[in-house]
C-alpha cells in the first residue's frame, strides 16, 4: 500500500497524510485520468448497446423471421387480418397467464402450478355460475369473481409456502399443480364442465372496434401488468428480490410478504385465464391445459426475462407469446403436425436460454 | 478533556453464542464527525460487535447510547431510524437495479400525491436528480445513476454503496473491509469518499485489517480482542508496531480486571 | 425500454399490415386439386390413425390433396384452435371428429360461413346445422351387439358395468343407449350405475377396481371405447380377475388385440375408421362440387373374438399405429 508514513515518524502533520497518494477531486485532469483507467475496465454501456444486447431484441428479431417466412410461404392464408384475429385470441389466455409468471420469474422463482389453477377454477367457476342461472350478468359475473378467487387463494398458500416454509418454488407449485388439477378432477368426476354464457367474448358479436374483446381484455391485463412492474414500488421490490433479496431485506423491504403478493398475483391472472378460457370455450378443459405453465414459462424466458431473476419486462413477455403462437398457427396453415411445433419451440427456448447465459458470462464480474 | 458526547456508544455488551463468548463486556465510542476504525485480530468480536450497533443482532447484556440516551434497537431498521446505516462487506446492492434505485431502496419517492403513494407510483425522475446530487455531493464520481449498478466498476460499485448509506445516515456509517477488494486507485477514492462523510458531520466507523490505511484515513483507532475492548489510540499517536501489538494482546491501554489479566 | 415497445408493437402491426397481401383466394391448389383438411378427434391413437389411413387413401383414389390435423388430447380447448387456423387456410372441406357437442360448434358454424363444407365424423356436435354429413358408427347397434355379446359371455347372469369417457361426446352416449335397451331384455343381468373413464386409462383402471371391490358379483363390463377397453382390461389383470369378470371393448387398436389374444379382454366391438375416413372424404369432394351428400351415414361393425381374430375378414378391420 502506498502512503504510508514512514514508521517513527512522529513529526507527521496533524492533518491525515494523504498527500503523499493521488488525490481525486482538485484535479480535473488526474481525475479524468482516473476515469479513463477506472473505464478501462467496464465503459458504462449506452442505452442503444444496453438494448443490443438484451435477449428480448433476439427475441424479436427471430419472431419478425417467423412471421416474414410465414407471409411469404402462404400470403392470402398467413398474412390475413382474419389469421391475424385467430393468433391474437389463440394467445391471449397464454398472454395472461405469462404476465403472471414475468413476476414470479423476476423473483427468480418459478410457478409450475398456472395451468392446473386455471382449469381449478374454471371447473369451480363453471360449477357455481349453473346454479345461478343459465345466462346474463349475474352468472357472468358469479363465474369471474368465483374463478379469481380460486386463483388468488392457491396462489398465496403457494406464496406463504415459498416465503415463510422456505420450500423452493419448484417443488411448491408442482406439488400445487397435482393438488389443483386432482381437485378439478375430483370435483368434475372427470367430466368437463360447460357453458354457453359467456360467448361474446370471442366472437364478432362481442367485438370492439373490430377487436375481438378477449383480445383487449389480455392487452389490458398486460397493460396493468406493465404499469405494475415498471412503474410502481410493488415492480421496483420485485426486481429488488430477484436481484439481491438480502439487500431487499436489509432495505426494510418486507420480502416474504412480497413474495406472497407474487404468487397470490400469479395465481390470481391463473384464475382469471380460467375464467377467460371457460367464457372462450365453453368448457373446462380438464385435458386442455398440461402444458400451460410450461408454455408461459418459455414465453416470459423467450421475452427476455431471467430465469436467475432480477431482469426482464411485459413488453418482452408479450414479444416472448407470439413466438408460440405464431409458430402453431403456421405450422398448422403448413400442414405441419402439433408435435413438430412443440419441439421448434423447445429448441427456440434453449437457444434463448443459452444465449442469455452466453452474455452472462461474457460480462459476469464476480 | 472532551466535552463531545459521543453520538453512538456501547458499554459492556456480552453475548454468547453456545459455549463461545463472542463479546464479554465489549465498550465502543464514536463522536459526531469523527472517523474511527475498529480493529482486531479473527474472531475478536468485530463483526458482532457492529452487527449489533446496527442493530442485525441483539447483546446479552450492557447499553446501546445514541447521542447518551440508552436505545434499544432490535432490527437495522430501528438502527436506521436512529441515523445509523451500514455499508456490508458484500455491498448489498442489488446487481441488476440502478444506483438511483438502489440509493432509494425501501424509501421511494412516489409521485401524484396522495393516491400516487397509495399506488407506490415512483418518481423515477426526481429520485434521478437527487442521486445525482447525493453523489456528486460527497465527491464520487458514479457516471450514471441510470444504469444498472452491474455495469460498473468496483469502485463504483463501492461508491454506490458508502453514497447511499451516507445519504440515509445523519449519525454513524459503519464501514466492514471497505477497500478489500479494491485496487490502488479506487481504494483512494473511496478513503476520499469517507473524508467527505465524515467533514458532512457523519462518523464512520471502519473496520478494517490493513493496519497502514486504518492510521491514513481514521481519527482514532478502538483495539477489540476476545470480546472486550483492549485499546484507544489517536490515529496521530501511534503507528503500525503498536496497533499491532494491541492486537495480539502484548499491549493495553484499557482498565482491564484483575480475573482478565489472569486469562492472559 | 422505447425501443423495444415500439418493435412489440409492430410485431402485431406488421401481421394485420400484411393483410394487404392478401387477395382472394380460391380452395384449390395450383394444379387444379381440391384441398380437405381432416382434423382427427385426437392425434396418435390407433382408432383416428385408421381412420387417416383411409381417408388417405380415398385422397389418392380421388386425386384429392388432403392434410391431417388433430389435438394433442381429446379436448375442445385444443382442438378449437386447430378449427380456427385450419379455417384461414381455406380448405374446401373439413373433416372432423369434433370433441365436445357444444363446444365445437362455434368454430364450426364459423366454417361453414365461409364457405368451408363441414362433414362430422365419429362424433357430432348436437347443432343440427353442423355437417352435412354425420358419418359414424350406428353406435347405438353397437352398444346393442356389444350387450348381447356379453350376455353370452358371462351366461345371460350377474352384474354388468357400462364405462363411458365422457357425456357429451356422442358416439359413446349412443354406445350407452344401446347397451342399456338390449340388458334390459335380460332379466338375469343386473345393471350397474354408468362409470366415466374422462378417456384416460389411470381412471378406467381405478373404476373397475372401485367397482370390483363394491359388487363381488360384477361379472362383465363393457368398456366403450378403445382407451377405457385399455384401462378396465388392466384393471382386471391388477386385481387378477382377468377372465373370470369378462370384458367386451368398443374398438380395435393393437394393444386391445393382445389383450383379446391373451384373454384379459372377451370380445371386442370393432369400429370402422378406415371406411369413416375413405367415406368421408368421398363426402367432402361430392360436397365440394355441390352435389348432395346424405344427412346420415351408419358405418357398421363387427365383433372380434380370440376365435375369429386372425381370420382375414375380421384382421382387416383391426385398428393401425400406421398406415
Amino acid at each position: 500500500m502506498t502512503g504510508q508514513t514512514p514508521a517513527g515518524t512522529d513529526e507527521a502533520p496533524a492533518k491525515k497524510p494523504h498527500d503523499d497518494i493521488a488525490v481525486i477531486t482538485p484535479d480535473p485532469a488526474l481525475a479524468a485520468v482516473e476515469r479513463v483507467a477506472d473505464e478501462a475496465v467496464e465503459p458504462v454501456p449506452s442505452a442503444l448497446q444496453r438494448l443490443v444486447r438484451s435477449s428480448s431484441i433476439w427475441t424479436a428479431g427471430v419472431l419478425a423471421l417467423f412471421i416474414i417466412v410465414f407471409s411469404i410461404l402462404m400470403p392470402t392464408s398467413f398474412a390475413s387480418a382474419d389469421n391475424a384475429t385467430t393468433i391474437l385470441s389463440n394467445a391471449s389466455i397464454l398472454l395472461v397467464l405469462a404476465v403472471g409468471m414475468t413476476f414470479v420469474i423476476i423473483t427468480s422463482g418459478i410457478d409450475l402450478s398456472v395451468g392446473a389453477v386455471l382449469v381449478l377454477s374454471a371447473v369451480v367457476a363453471g360449477q357455481q355460475m349453473a346454479k345461478v342461472g343459465e345466462s346474463g350478468t349475474a352468472v357472468v359475473v358469479t363465474a369471474l369473481v368465483v374463478a379469481v378467487a380460486v386463483g388468488l387463494f392457491v396462489g398465496a398458500v403457494n406464496g406463504v409456502l415459498v416465503a415463510y416454509a422456505k420450500v423452493p418454488p419448484l417443488i411448491v407449485t408442482l406439488g400445487m399443480l397435482g393438488i389443483a388439477l386432482g381437485t378439478a378432477r375430483i370435483l368434475t368426476k372427470g367430466i368437463d364442465v360447460r357453458t354457453s354464457a359467456m360467448e361474446n367474448i370471442d366472437t364478432p358479436q362481442g367485438a370492439v372496434f373490430g377487436i375481438r374483446l378477449i383480445v383487449l381484455i389480455a392487452l389490458g391485463v398486460l397493460i396493468v401488468g406493465g404499469v405494475l412492474l415498471h412503474l410502481t414500488r410493488f415492480g421496483r421490490y420485485t426486481y429488488a428480490i430477484g436481484s439481491n433479496a438480502e439487500a431487499a431485506r436489509r432495505s426494510g423491504v418486507n420480502v416474504q410478504l412480497h413474495l406472497v403478493k407474487i404468487y397470490a398475483l400469479s395465481g390470481l391472472l391463473a384464475g382469471f385465464a380460467g375464467f377467460l378460457s371457460l367464457a372462450k370455450f365453453g368448457t373446462s378443459g380438464l385435458s386442455g391445459h398440461e402444458s400451460d405453465s410450461l408454455g408461459a414459462i418459455a414465453a416470459v424466458v423467450l421475452g427476455g426475462t431471467s430465469l436467475f431473476g432480477g431482469i426482464g419486462t411485459i413488453v418482452g413477455t408479450l414479444i416472448g407469446v407470439f413466438i408460440p403462437a405464431i409458430l402453431a398457427n403456421g405450422f398448422v396453415l403448413l400442414d405441419i403436425q402439433a408435435y413438430w411445433q412443440q419441439v421448434a419451440v423447445g429448441v427456440v427456448l434453449v437457444a434463448a436460454v443459452w444465449f442469455d447465459q452466453y452474455k452472462r458470462r461474457s460480462r459476469n464480474r464476480s | 478533556m472532551s466535552a463531545v458526547q459521543p453520538v453512538l456508544e456501547a458499554r459492556g455488551l456480552t453475548k454468547t453464542y453456545g459455549h463461545v463468548q463472542a463479546l464479554r463486556g465489549a465498550d465502543f465510542s464514536v463522536n459526531p464527525g469523527e472517523i474511527v476504525a475498529l480493529i482486531g485480530d479473527n474472531g475478536a468480536g468485530k463483526s458482532t460487535l457492529v452487527k449489533m450497533l446496527s442493530g442485525a443482532i441483539q447483546p446479552d447484556g450492557g447499553e446501546i447510547l445514541v447521542d447518551g440516551t440508552p436505545v434499544h434497537l432490535p432490527t437495522p431498521i430501528a438502527a436506521r431510524a436512529h441515523g445509523i446505516e451500514t455499508v456490508y462487506q458484500d455491498l448489498a446492492l442489488a446487481l441488476d437495479l440502478t444506483p438511483a434505485a438502489n440509493l432509494y431502496l425501501g424509501r421511494e419517492l412516489t409521485v401524484g400525491g396522495p393516491i400516487g403513494r397509495f399506488f407506490g407510483f415512483l418518481d423515477n425522475k426526481k429520485m434521478r436528480e437527487e442521486a445525482r446530487k447525493s453523489f456528486s455531493s460527497l465527491g464520487s464520481i458514479v457516471q450514471s445513476v441510470d444504469v444498472p449498478v452491474r455495469s460498473l466498476s468496483g469502485g463504483q460499485l463501492q461508491s454506490v454503496a458508502v453514497g447511499r448509506s451516507a445519504a440515509w445516515a445523519n449519525r454513524v456509517v459503519f464501514m466492514d473491509e471497505p477497500t478489500a477488494a479494491l485496487g490502488v486507485v479506487q481504494t483512494a477514492k473511496v478513503l476520499e469518499l469517507i473524508r467527505n462523510v465524515a467533514a458532512k458531520g457523519i462518523a464512520v466507523v471502519l473496520i478494517s485489517h490493513n493496519m497502514p490505511q486504518v492510521l491514513e484515513v481514521a481519527d482514532r483507532v478502538e483495539v477489540l480482542r476476545l470480546g472486550r475492548r483492549t485499546a484507544k489510540f489517536k490515529a496521530d499517536e501511534t503507528d503500525v508496531e503498536q496497533l499491532v501489538a494491541a492486537l495480539t494482546g502484548a499491549f493495553t491501554n484499557e482498565p482491564v480486571t484483575v480475573g482478565e489479566e489472569q486469562a492472559r | 425500454m422505447k425501443r423495444r415497445l415500439a418493435v412489440a408493437i409492430g410485431v402485431p402491426a406488421l401481421l394485420l399490415a400484411a393483410t394487404a397481401c392478401g387477395a382472394g383466394e380460391s380452395s384449390s391448389t395450383a394444379d387444379g386439386k381440391e384441398k380437405i383438411t381432416l382434423i382427427l378427434g385426437q392425434a396418435g391413437e390407433p382408432f383416428y390413425i385408421s381412420m387417416d389411413c383411409g381417408a388417405k387413401q380415398a385422397a389418392k383414389d380421388l386425386k384429392v390433396d388432403l392434410d391431417t390435423q388433430g389435438p394433442t388430447a381429446f379436448d375442445a380447448t385444443l382442438q378449437n384452435p386447430i378449427i380456427d387456423t385450419v379455417v384461414q387456410k381455406k380448405p374446401g372441406a373439413i373433416l372432423i371428429a369434433p370433441n365436445d357437442d357444444k363446444a365445437s360448434v362455434n368454430p364450426l358454424k364459423a366454417a361453414q360461413d365461409k364457405g368451408i363444407k363441414t362433414i362430422l365424423v365419429d362424433t357430432i356436435v348436437g347443432d343440427e346445422s353442423i355437417g352435412l354429413s354425420r358419418i359414424s358408427s350406428d353406435n347405438e347397434a353397437g352398444g346393442v351387439a356389444a350387450a348381447q355379446e356379453l350376455a353370452k359371455q358371462i351366461g345371460d347372469k350377474g352384474s354388468v358395468l357400462f364405462i363411458g369417457t365422457k357425456p357429451g361426446v356422442s358416439s359413446v352416449d349412443a354406445r350407452q343407449r344401446g347397451f342399456e335397451k338390449e340388458i334390459k331384455n335380460h332379466s338375469g343381468i343386473k345393471l350397474l350405475p354408468a362409470q366415466f373413464s374422462n378417456n384416460e386409462l389411470a381412471k378406467a383402471n381405478q373404476v373397475v377396481t372401485d367397482t370390483l371391490t363394491a359388487n363381488k358379483d360384477l361379472a362383465g363390463i363393457f368398456a366403450a371405447n378403445l382407451t377405457t377397453a385399455d384401462g378396465a382390461a388392466a384393471g382386471l389383470k391388477s386385481t387378477g380377475k382377468q377372465g373370470q369378470v369378462k370384458i367386451v371393448g368398443f374398438d380395435a387398436g393393437p394393444q386391445q388385440v393382445k389383450q383379446l389374444t391373451d384373454g384379459s379382454v372377451q370380445a371386442l366391438v370393432v369400429q370402422k375408421p378406415y371406411d369413416m375416413g375413405y367415406k368421408g372424404v368421398e363426402f367432402a369432394l361430392k360436397a365440394i362440387k355441390g352435389e348432395t351428400v346424405e344427412k346420415q351415414v351408419a358405418t357398421d361393425f363387427v365383433v372380434a373374438t380370440k376365435e375369429n381374430v386372425s381370420t382375414p375378414e375380421i384382421s382387416k378391420y383391426l385398428y393401425k399405429e400406421s398406415c
